[in-house]
């Protein structure tokens, strides 16, 4: 009857419907005819959400046994990665390692090994968290998402794929397929800078940052940014400016101009005060650790973004 | 003195089950026919309920315990004040929720989702939904609401005035001198936030009826036997048939210290059903609904002369309580007796008061006051010292309350003298190994990130026993049986936290019979196979619990020894000797020169039972007539980021006197456990209300967060060291330890964090945010 009596987190205190499709083409008919409809693949935000009754669907499709969605490949153009793939799963991509190495820095660092066995890439984009941890450094990487339905696929930017906390442009009988991340020819320093209350937690600011400079001026600039707007945003402007400055110059300037470009609020983690007042830092201190991984990584490297 | 078995590392009896999940928790318990119960928790924090319609849940088949279906009676659910003293002013269920998640009604069924399912089928008409009070100032004032019009103490029906739940007011010396005397005086307030204990083990409780109706009841408690008593006293049934048994708990803290509200809903449900009934919280329930420590605002002032001796010392004690009291009044003059023992105030003048507001009750925390007491006075008697120019701990070694001095263990009842200190040995041990001498000044240190080492030193009382009875009730029991073949029986009710107490009894039995530790069984006896004790707190597992056992030991040892002279023929059981022999891993009795006169343990308890000489055993029942301290140094060192204004431990060296080291590997986990506690109280998270009295947001563990082990200093930067010291009073010379290793952390990192950057804190938790607004300015 009331709220608090209806949360119980040693059951899941409701009912639906669960379909475990054994391929794709199922898996979207079923979204497509079941309305309300929740895709479910490590289920590590989603279980926690409906003990809490913050979601109540009809029906769970479980994905996460679909090969279709299970794979990491590369065709020398793309690193392509399903979104069934399981977090661990990418920490433990030989793939991953040796051309995503910010994806593999960030990865690890999310949860513990036990989340990371549950915990998927697909659905930490598709939760919309504005703190999710994968997805600052996919911005960064201009990762395109694949999205699948009957009616056929279709691309869009990860940059263009949230439009608030918890949403996207996903439309019904949508599924992300895959996440696509074009390789570079040139070879980039990298960095994840995040500030949590313990080693264990969701970021209070992430800054993600890849870059390529030349005899100490930035020629190449990517800053991305979590937990600090109502989505995880790209730093497009700051990069614009900062790029043919020298390091030392770019690195104030980003401080200066990153907090045009968040709007931080207060939550249980943090507060906006102190989300803008560190991000300046951070972003700074991400450019550094950008540049000294850049002089450090030279051309070992051969295909890393 | 050299031992057997105290002071050596030995595999822990419950290790291997606590390792492999093989050990069982309340929680484990399956009884065919069992029922599971739910709690209806009130969404309001301050209102009045009128029709409960549970028809609906009970044509599902659910059992409906409400307000209606259980005595109506008061009681406190702690039981450790004698009667007179014990204030009661909860009920079993309510119809005047306090707070959110108050216990209004419960629900049983054959299944966990029915249960569920019944819970939400309840309906609950509320007459009067008030405004809580939230802060205790202004439930203080004269036109606030009450929150309860009169409570019971004791017998007695007292009036509630200004929501002052207790209130204790204490002077001596004479301080208007004291003060004309002092050239230095610092005053501070202080404001210590709520903070949830976090033990492993959500709280439960599993009930069934035996044939003959006794009551048999398993539960997260620290205290069987109060189990029991408060469960006679609430439902009226005699004592001989309740049945507490002892099962492994997850960790405590001070959070079952009282007898937990769940296991008496869990009786209601068994004897309203007539069937087993398990009533678990989830953990958003113990964390949310059910407990926090104590909020504390306090206002210290002290002085002290030129030549740095302390003067006086002033302590104002606001203590906000939430919604009913567990142990406010016996809280305020612990407060007072930290206050008392840290120095030698030539004069003192304290004001305690316990608040209601409409939060959830507050019960003990690791410490019971003694951290943040320890803070305050850490903080000013840092202040004073750095104004007059004294090495603060050169200021602390005059002024201490050492040896020979009078010791408040609890509280103005509970003194006694100090007979074992380590205070200067630590202070000079540790000082030299963090590097005290080179901490450097605050005004001297730039850069971002900006490092300084704090002292922050203090203690725990091992106990609440004393030489007279005093208003605390503390005495403990224990029974031990020789079997057969030699084997030990040890069978107490003092419950084990985790820390390893048992272990520490098992060592000091067979110290005393010269027997391995692994020849003794520590059985998992109840409320009706043991002799009292009070319970699992003050740091007396070892000391208090220890010694009984030691004592029981000594009377078994004395029928051996015997028994032994008659098999031995010897004159007398004075002419014999006792060791532990390493071939035969048992004890042997002999006598000195005649190398025949030889027996082991084994041999003299077969033939007491083939002879048909009777049962080798005793129980004892042990008050002790002191409660000395275990005295405490932490020396910790932060870094301090000055752009983000995260701070990280570097490193700590903690001494602490707890006399002879019974199992020194545990005794360091303690201290490592201490310090991850303290630290979290320290900079960590807090408990925080909306103004509808709902916490803020921090409704489960990810969002209220906890250090995990990579936020704390590794083994390599962590050093304990213990004291050369002998308790006179203990078992084996040992004393307490739980509390003692936490008590100090919070004046330590604080002090750090001061000889950092330059800047003092008197709100607790030191955050981010907190040290970048000090830092920076606002916006």
């Amino acid at each position: 009857m009331l709220a608090i009596n209806s949360v119980n987190t040693y059951r899941i205190p409701q009912k639906f419907e669960y379909y475990k499709p054994r391929d794709l083409r199922e898996a979207l008919e079923l979204l497509n005819s079941i309305e309300d409809a929740k895709i479910v693949a490590g289920g590590t935000d989603l279980v926690v959400d409906l003990k809490y009754r913050r979601v109540v669907p009809k029906a769970l499709i479980d994905v996460s046994e679909l090969s279709e969605l299970r794979f990491i490949r590369t065709d020398g153009n793309y690193i392509e990665i399903g979104s069934a793939v399981t977090m661990q799963e990418l920490v433990e991509s030989e793939i991953v390692k040796k051309s995503l190495p910010l994806l593999a820095e960030v990865v690890e660092s999310i949860g513990s090994w036990q989340i990371r066995n549950l915990a998927t890439i697909g659905g930490n984009i598709c939760n919309a968290s504005p703190a999710a941890d994968s997805v600052p450094p996919l911005l960064t990487y201009d990762a395109e998402l694949e999205l699948a339905s009957l009616n056929g696929p279709r691309t869009v930017s990860i940059e263009k794929f949230f439009t608030g906390p918890k949403k996207t442009v996903l439309e019904r009988g949508e599924i992300l397929r895959s996440i696509k991340i074009p390789l570079s020819q040139q070879k980039f320093g990298w960095s994840y800078v995040k500030i949590g209350r313990t080693s264990f937690d969701l970021a209070k600011v992430s800054v993600a940052v890849l870059l390529r400079a030349e005899d100490g001026i930035v020629s190449e600039v990517r800053i991305a940014l979590g937990s600090v707007a109502p989505t995880p945003v790209r730093a497009r402007t700051t990069e614009k400016s900062i790029t043919g400055m020298s390091l030392e110059r770019a690195a104030v300037r980003a401080s200066e101009l990153i907090v045009s470009e968040i709007a931080p609020i207060d939550d249980v983690r943090s507060t906006a005060w102190y989300r803008s007042r560190v991000a300046k830092i951070l972003v700074r201190d991400a450019i550094w650790k950008a540049y000294e991984r850049f002089l450090q990584v030279g051309d070992k490297n051969e295909d890393q973004v | 003195m050299v031992f057997e078995f105290i002071g050596k590392s030995l595999p822990r009896h419950d290790g291997f089950a606590k390792a492999s999940g093989l050990i069982e928790f309340t929680f484990d318990i399956e009884i065919p026919g069992m029922l599971y119960g739910r709690i209806l928790k009130s969404p309001y924090a301050f209102a009045r309920v009128g029709r409960i319609d549970s028809s609906l849940a009970e044509a599902m088949g659910a059992v409906v315990l409400t307000p209606e279906d259980v005595p109506n009676v008061l009681f406190n659910p702690r039981l450790v004040s004698i009667e007179e003293d014990t204030f009661k002013d909860w009920r079993i269920l309510t119809k005047s929720p306090r707070y959110v998640g108050e216990p209004i009604a419960a629900v049983a069924a054959a299944s966990e989702d029915l249960a569920q399912r019944a819970l939400e089928a309840l309906r609950v008409e509320f007459e009067e939904v008030y405004e809580p009070l939230l802060d205790p100032f202004k439930a203080m004032s004269p036109s606030a609401r009450p929150i309860h019009d009169r409570v019971q103490r004791g017998r007695q029906w007292i009036e509630v005035r200004n929501n002052v739940a207790a209130e204790l007011k204490y002077s001596e010396g004479d301080l208007e001198t004291e003060e004309k005397k002092s050239s230095v005086i610092v005053e501070r307030k202080f404001h210590a936030s709520r903070r949830y204990h976090a033990q492993l083990e959500p709280k439960g409780a599993v009930c069934k009826l035996e044939a003959d109706g006794s009551l048999i009841v398993w539960t997260t408690t620290q205290t069987i036997h109060n189990t029991k008593i408060l469960i006679s006293q609430v439902y009226g049934i005699p004592m001989n048939k309740i049945e507490v048994k002892k099962i492994p708990i997850g960790g405590g803290f001070g959070s079952s210290i009282h007898t937990n509200l769940v296991t008496l809903i869990a009786v209601g449900l068994c004897l309203k059903s007539r069937k087993p009934v398990k009533l678990v919280l989830t953990r958003e329930e113990d964390m949310v609904h059910d407990h926090t420590s104590y909020e504390f605002y306090m206002k210290v002032r002290a002085g002290a002369t030129r030549e740095g001796i302390i003067t006086f010392g002033e302590l104002e004690n606001i203590v906000d309580i939430g919604a009913h009291q567990i142990q406010a009044y016996p809280l305020l003059g612990a407060s007072l007796g930290w206050f008392v023992s840290l120095y030698k105030w030539k004069a003192l003048r304290y004001h305690g008061k316990a608040v209601y507001t409409n939060k959830v009750p507050s019960c003990a925390i690791r410490g019971y006051g003694a951290p943040e007491i320890t803070w305050a006075v850490e903080t000013v008697i840092d202040e004073i010292a750095e104004e007059l120019r004294i090495d603060p701990l050169d200021f602390r070694l005059i002024n201490y309350r050492g040896k020979g001095e009078i010791f408040w263990g609890q509280g103005p009842t509970v003194r006694s003298i100090i007979r074992s200190d380590g205070v200067p040995e630590l202070t000079s041990k540790c000082s030299e190994l963090i590097g005290w001498k080179n901490r450097g000044n605050p005004k001297e240190k730039t850069g971002r990130y900006r490092r300084g080492i704090g002292v922050g030193r203090g203690f725990h009382t091992s106990g609440a026993g004393g030489p007279l009875s005093g208003a605390v009730i503390d005495y403990t029991g224990a029974i031990i049986k020789v079997n057969e073949d030699g084997t030990i029986d040890y069978i107490t009710a003092l419950q084990d936290h985790g820390g390893g107490t048992l272990d520490a009894h098992a060592k000091i039995i067979a110290e005393e019979l010269k027997i391995p530790p692994s020849k003794i069984r520590i059985v998992w006896s109840s409320s009706s196979t043991t002799v009292y004790d009070v319970c699992t707190h003050a740091s007396r597992g070892v000391f208090a619990g220890g010694e009984a056992a030691r004592r029981a030991a000594s009377e078994v040892k004395k029928k051996i020894l015997e028994y032994a002279a008659r098999i031995l023929d010897a004159v007398s059981p004075e002419a014999l000797r006792v060791q532990y022999d390493k071939e035969l891993n048992d004890a042997v009795i002999f006598v000195e020169g005649a190398p025949e006169k030889r027996i082991s343990l084994s041999e003299v308890a077969r033939v007491a039972w083939q002879r048909n000489w009777g049962s080798i055993s005793a129980s004892v029942s042990y008050r002790a007539t002191v409660a000395p301290p275990s005295f405490t140094v932490y020396f910790v060192e932060v870094e301090v980021d000055t752009e983000t204004g995260i701070i990280k431990p570097v490193r700590v060296v903690a001494g602490a006197d707890i006399g002879t080291v019974i199992s020194p590997e545990l005794a360091a986990g303690q201290i490592h456990g201490g310090f991850a506690i303290g630290w979290s109280w320290a900079v960590g998270d807090e408990v925080v209300y909306l103004e509808d009295g709902v916490p803020a947001h921090r409704l489960s563990l990810s969002d209220y967060k906890l250090p995990t082990i990579m936020d704390l200093p590794d083994d390599e930067s962590f050093k304990v060291v213990f004291a050369s010291t002998y308790e006179p009073y203990g078992p084996f010379g040992a004393k307490g330890l739980g509390e003692a290793a936490s008590n100090p952390v919070i004046a330590a990192v604080a002090n750090a964090i001061y000889n950092a950057i330059g800047i003092r804190f008197y709100e607790i938790p030191i955050t981010p945010e907190k040290v970048l607004k000090a830092l920076k300015g606002g916006d």
